[in-house]
């Protein structure tokens, strides 16, 4: 073929396509398109890696991330950022084994208890930072402290005579049970997702997260009532915080301490990946998805491959950096 | 952020005003750690009926060098407006360094000083770069670099244990005096000269505004990468110390810095909008740390309530500095 005739044959199809995409659904795509390497590149080192089976254990776990990520995504939406998820998550899980003590006839409002327990901590975090203008890295970094205390005291370091009850198998069920050969929990997910898509895309409210998001003075000029959306958006992350306990507890059958801990890093990361901008106003929760399952997938790699703990933890930052670098920059100043 | 700011019309403001809006948070800072010393004291001398002596002072200022150090160069980056989350890690890093390879005699304490702040200001710099050149927001480059640099850690000292010399113990953390007040002292001139190098003036004028300051001919990159390296450098000392103080090493005894770094430096006054504040500050900001937990100790509190106490304190205490900042009239 010749130079000319190549410069005549029409752009392929798909690229079409992705120009016609915003950037930001672009990235939603790129995120996508990273967790399939990191399956690929899975595969490819372990035949096996890319089965049905091990695609679907690395999705559970991928949905805890992204429980958990919804509410931060929502929060890192508007220009903020929730740090105390990771003694939410903790203190809603213990609450929640204490409170049902293991039987499904206390199940549901044990439920409903652990969830008002993110809903108010999402509170007092939204008053503080909406209110009385305390910085929301601040706040939830306090936030945190202070339910970490709370719990600790409260169980006394989890060892009161409930502390070691079990979640009630009717929740565990919600997690653990197989619906037509799918576990129940990517159910779960799936609706969150729906949820979030629909709450962003195609509500008034969403609209109003991303005017709040790209600039704050002009959505309250524009007649938004932003302190009373970023209290509602941090009691939706709190809320965020306690399902992803639950479900947690849920799966592991038992509370411990510090389960909460790795969730605070990967839930931000996971919406950065996703091609959430963490200083607002961009960004998809298909994106924040795609992102869990890349970092889970990504942590299984490595597991897989038998590598030690310290290369692991290199690889993992190595990776988000790339990852970052390939589409997370900011434009170029001037 | 959040909340909806208004820009005041510009008005000329006297000297005074000037000194007030810059050091109103300083201030603040001093009188809540001279509070602090004070509860410290009394609730010390209503359990033991005497007052805390040079044992106690030498307890509190050894404990608090490893927070002072990291919260220092967590300052300088929170002053560019950007954030580090990575001290954490550079701390990990370099006490197991420390604890691994140093070797009595001056000879080895001192190379091994050395290269152990090399250490820092290579990884502070490996931040900068990411930060500056990459493009990546600071949060999201600390955040993987403090994945990277825990990693490095765990290679170097896959086991809490290793050692420091002991005469290097009494050099940093002298368990017998309170020596490390002069390391204070240090910092505190180190701070009011660096304030006033090209360097430290550039880092405020970012932090104020970068365009502007770019438009006036500030190199914003070099500054930045700057920033982060002091940042690195002093998180490797407060690895040392931390070593020092320990006697022993231990990969994952760095992390609580991260959260203590930032809590300090908000208690210390500097504004997370960039630009305002002093390092004096965030030295006032990790005693008071130290000290409520002393505090917390003498007043009888079951331990496992101690970060409820210190998460309520950090918010009331910013409360406090928001309420001040409306009456002198300053921003964020």
């Amino acid at each position: 073929m010749t130079a000319g005739a190549e410069t005549i044959t029409p752009e392929p199809r798909w690229r079409k396509l992705l120009a016609s995409l915003t950037p930001d659904r672009r990235r939603v795509l790129y995120a996508f398109g990273a967790a399939a390497l990191v399956f690929a590149v899975g595969e490819l080192l372990h035949p096996g890696f890319g089965s049905t089976a091990s695609i679907k254990a690395i999705l559970v776990i991928a949905s805890f991330v992204g429980f958990v990520a919804a509410g931060q995504t929502l929060v890192i939406l508007v220009g903020g950022i929730d740090l105390s998820v990771p003694w939410v998550l903790n203190g809603a899980a213990i609450l929640l084994v204490t409170s049902s003590l293991g039987r499904d006839g206390r199940a549901a409002q044990a439920v409903l208890l652990t969830l008002a327990l993110g809903l108010l901590t999402g509170l007092v975090n939204g008053l503080g930072i909406a209110y009385l203008a305390v910085p929301a890295v601040v706040m939830t970094l306090g936030m945190n402290g202070i339910m970490e205390g709370l719990t600790l005291g409260v169980s006394k370091g989890l060892t009161c005579g409930s502390c070691a009850s079990y979640a009630p198998k009717a929740v565990q069920d919600v997690v653990r049970s197989n619906v037509l050969g799918v576990p129940a929990d990517l159910f779960l997910w799936l609706a969150v997702a729906v949820a979030m898509t629909f709450l962003l895309s195609a509500t008034t409210f969403g609209r109003r997260i991303y005017a709040i998001g790209n600039n704050n003075t002009a959505a309250f000029l524009a007649g938004i009532n932003v302190r009373l959306m970023t209290v509602v958006l941090y009691m939706l992350s709190g809320l965020f915080a306690a399902l992803g306990g639950i479900v947690l507890v849920a799966y592991g059958g038992q509370a411990t301490l510090g389960m909460g801990d790795p969730y605070l890093f990967q839930s931000i990361a996971a919406a950065v990946i996703g091609g959430v901008s963490i200083l607002g106003g961009r960004g998809h929760y298909l994106g924040t998805l795609a992102g869990s399952i890349t970092l889970v997938a990504l942590v299984s790699v490595l597991l897989a491959e038998n590598m030690p703990d310290w290369g692991r933890s290199v690889v993992y930052g190595g990776a988000i950096l790339v990852i970052l670098l390939a589409y997370g920059r900011e434009r170029q100043q001037l | 952020m959040t909340s909806v700011t208004q820009v005041p019309p510009y008005r000329s403001r006297t000297r005074f005003q000037h000194f007030t809006i810059q050091s109103a948070p300083l201030l603040l800072a001093l009188i809540i750690l001279a509070g602090m010393t004070g509860l410290y004291v009394g609730l010390f001398y209503r359990q033991l009926s005497r007052f805390p002596g040079n044992f106690e002072l030498t307890s509190v200022v050894n404990t608090s060098m490893p927070l002072v150090f990291a919260a220092v160069g967590q300052s300088i980056v929170v002053l560019t407006r950007g954030l580090d989350l990575s001290v954490g890690g550079m701390i990990d890093l370099t006490n197991s360094l420390a604890a691994t390879h140093m070797h009595a005699g001056a000879g080895s304490m001192l190379v091994w000083s050395l290269l152990v702040l090399l250490v820092g200001a290579a990884g502070g710099a490996i931040n900068g770069v990411l930060v500056a050149y990459g493009r990546l927001q600071p949060i999201l480059v600390t955040l993987a670099t403090l994945s990277i640099y825990q990693g490095l850690a765990i290679k170097t000292l896959p086991a809490p244990g290793g050692s420091v010399p002991l005469e290097y113990t009494k050099i940093l953390a002298n368990p017998n005096d309170p020596t490390g007040l002069g390391f204070v002292a240090l910092i505190v001139v180190i701070w009011l000269v660096f304030r006033r190098t090209r360097l430290g003036v550039d880092i405020f004028a970012i932090g104020n505004d970068e365009e502007a300051a770019r438009a006036h001919g500030v190199r914003v990159r070099a500054t930045k990468i700057g920033a982060y390296v002091l940042s690195g450098t002093f998180a490797a000392a407060g690895g040392l110390f931390l070593a020092a103080t320990t006697t022993s090493g231990d990969a994952t005894s760095g992390d609580v810095f991260v959260l203590t770094s930032i809590a300090a430096v908000v208690l210390g006054g500097i504004s997370f909008f960039g630009g305002r504040g002093s390092a004096i500050g965030t030295v006032a900001g990790a005693f008071i740390l130290t000290l409520l937990i002393n505090v917390l100790f003498f007043a009888s509190i079951d331990p496992l309530y101690q970060s409820f106490f210190q998460g309520l304190f950090l918010v009331v205490a910013i409360l406090l500095g928001t309420l001040i900042r409306r009456l002198v009239g300053m921003r964020g």
